[in-house]
């Protein structure tokens, strides 16, 4: 009897997944279970792709997107008189170009399930929900609407020190107003879908980094997925942080 | 029956003792990888201009190699099968394979290769720890590298450098730099971040990254360079220019309106507040104009 007991419990040892934890009521909020510390003030350093990120590139300048033959049409009419009289000076800081403007990203967590990342270019604001799930519906807007999850969920376990857990933060975006790649009217529009994942580095040369892996989906205007990865440093407090409006030159 | 007990007691400690998870249960890095271009690749495929030296954290020793360094060097026997230093292989345009190295008995990932397209031998990536050569040790294409992980990044840390380069339009790294890598999958989307230290040649470090899409079809072929007489010099004839001759320097700058001070790069440009001095040097929307050829 004892042995069968045993190995009844032996059985279950090695079930157990190695991360189950205390059985609460429901998952922690996001702000607890984060693998990683995305917060605090963050700076691009433009070492890639600077002749299209600090210069407004010209009309018809598409080098390296993979835009298809109407994508181009809709670039090369670009106007950006146009914009600013119709108040759409915002339209090259969107949720699908917004990580690849220079400037200063600040993350705070806006309440437990939601994660808030404001950029000092162009003065935006993304929020990252945490508790939702389906279709986000509501009125498009430059930032669309975020879900977002901890990617991979639940690591941890035995032998794993929560300082190196590690993991990213995936986002995924719909719901957007059409908007543009570059600030040069290489467009995208409102079936765009984003998929981002933003990953803390462990430290390096003194200095904490962070990568945003953007994939833009667009079946509108692109030919395939535009993928691209944007690194930033980590600052010690706000200095530099500058709010800007957006300007559609 | 208490020694049967026993036994059982045993082996349930010795399953509490072990990692539910090993320490290589982590990401699997491995195999064939596609380079693409959605960034660079006006640099990454037809390669750099000359005097390009924007957004890079650079000296002024980097820049006078820079100012004298003659494309035409690359067409000398001893150049022309020179492989990529490996802290540029991931921003040249080829293909990467990834492998990984396994212990027989523990079945630990004791390292890691990475091949591509233009290396003579696999960059290998240490997982066990073993300790570094002395400074003075050979110094190499691929240098020596260990890795750890952090979390799902994996961080590789490489010294033993020869001299390469990091954009192909003659800006140099030097011997003396160290460079940290991190490898970070999604998917199948993988992204590699290098950092550069160059206590010769930069200001700060110099970080960049790269991604790869996973190929289920894919495969780095072979690289049978050969080496051939492409122009006729007199023996011991090492293009160059001499500082302050070389006509291409400013090619660049005119065709995108970059103003003298930008293009001499420096840590200052690689920030974004140097947008406002751009338009201080180059008055309103300067940039709107039409460059003199606009690569597609």
């Amino acid at each position: 009897m004892l042995p069968a007991r045993i190995a009844a419990s032996l059985g279950l040892l090695v079930m157990l997944p190695a991360g189950v934890q205390a059985q609460g009521a429901g998952p922690p909020p996001a702000r607890d279970a984060a693998p990683v510390d995305l917060t605090g003030y963050w700076v691009s350093v433009v070492t890639e792709d600077w002749l299209w990120r600090m210069m407004t590139p010209a009309v018809g300048d598409l080098a390296s997107i993979p835009m298809n033959a109407e994508g181009r049409r809709v670039a090369e009419a670009w106007d950006w008189t146009r914009d600013e009289a119709a108040g759409e000076a915002c339209r090259s800081y969107g949720a699908a170009a917004i990580m690849r403007v220079p400037g200063r990203v600040h993350v705070t967590w806006e309440d437990a399930n939601t994660l808030r990342v404001d950029t000092d270019a162009g003065t935006q604001t993304r929020l990252f929900h945490f508790n939702r799930s389906g279709d986000p519906g509501g009125t498009p807007s430059w930032q669309g609407t975020s879900l977002a999850s901890w990617d991979p969920a639940g690591r941890g376990g035995r032998g794993v020190s929560p300082q190196s857990r590690g993991g990213s933060l995936k986002v995924t975006t719909s719901n957007l107003r059409p908007g543009y790649l570059r600030k040069n009217g290489v467009p995208y529009s409102e079936d765009a879908s984003v998929t981002e994942y933003f990953t803390r580095l462990p430290e390096s040369f003194g200095a904490a980094w962070m990568v945003v892996t953007t994939i833009v989906d667009d079946p509108r205007y692109l030919n395939e997925p535009f993928i691209t990865s944007t690194h930033f440093r980590r600052l010690p407090d706000d200095r530099g942080w500058n709010p800007t409006p957006c300007s559609a030159r | 029956m208490a020694h049967l007990t026993h036994r059982i007691g045993a082996v349930l400690g010795l399953l509490l003792a072990v990692p539910a998870v090993p320490a290589s249960a982590q990401v699997d890095l491995s195999g064939e990888w596609s380079s693409f271009f959605h960034e660079e690749q006006p640099e990454r495929i037809p390669g750099p201009e000359i005097g390009n030296y924007i957004g890079f954290p650079v000296n002024d020793h980097i820049r006078m190699r820079g100012d004298t360094w003659d494309a035409s060097i690359q067409t000398l026997p001893e150049y022309q099968c020179r492989p990529h230093n490996s802290d540029y292989q991931t921003r040249a345009p080829q293909d990467l394979h990834i492998e990984k190295e396994i212990d027989p008995i523990s079945r630990e990932v004791v390292a890691w290769k990475g091949h591509w397209l233009r290396s003579t031998t696999p960059r290998v990536f240490y997982m066990d720890g073993r300790p570094r050569p002395s400074p003075n040790d050979l110094h190499t294409w691929e240098g020596f590298s260990t890795a750890e992980w952090h979390g799902d990044v994996l961080t590789i840390t490489t010294t033993h450098l020869k001299e390469g380069y990091i954009r192909r339009n003659g800006l140099p790294r030097s011997d003396k730099a160290t460079v940290v890598e991190h490898l970070v999958r999604h998917g199948d989307v993988l992204t590699w971040v290098t950092i550069i230290d160059d206590p010769v040649y930069l200001t700060e470090p110099l970080v960049r990254s790269t991604d790869y899409r996973l190929n289920l079809h894919g495969a780095v072929p072979p690289y049978p360079c050969g080496i051939v007489e492409e122009v006729d010099r007199e023996p011991g004839n090492v293009p160059h220019f001499l500082p302050g001759t070389n006509p291409f320097l400013t090619e660049f700058a005119e065709r995108y309106g970059v103003p003298a001070a930008a293009w001499r790069g420096g840590a200052e440009t690689m920030y974004p507040e140097y947008r406002l001095k751009l338009q201080e040097l180059q008055g309103p929307n300067p940039s709107l104009r039409e460059p003199v050829n606009v690569r597609r």
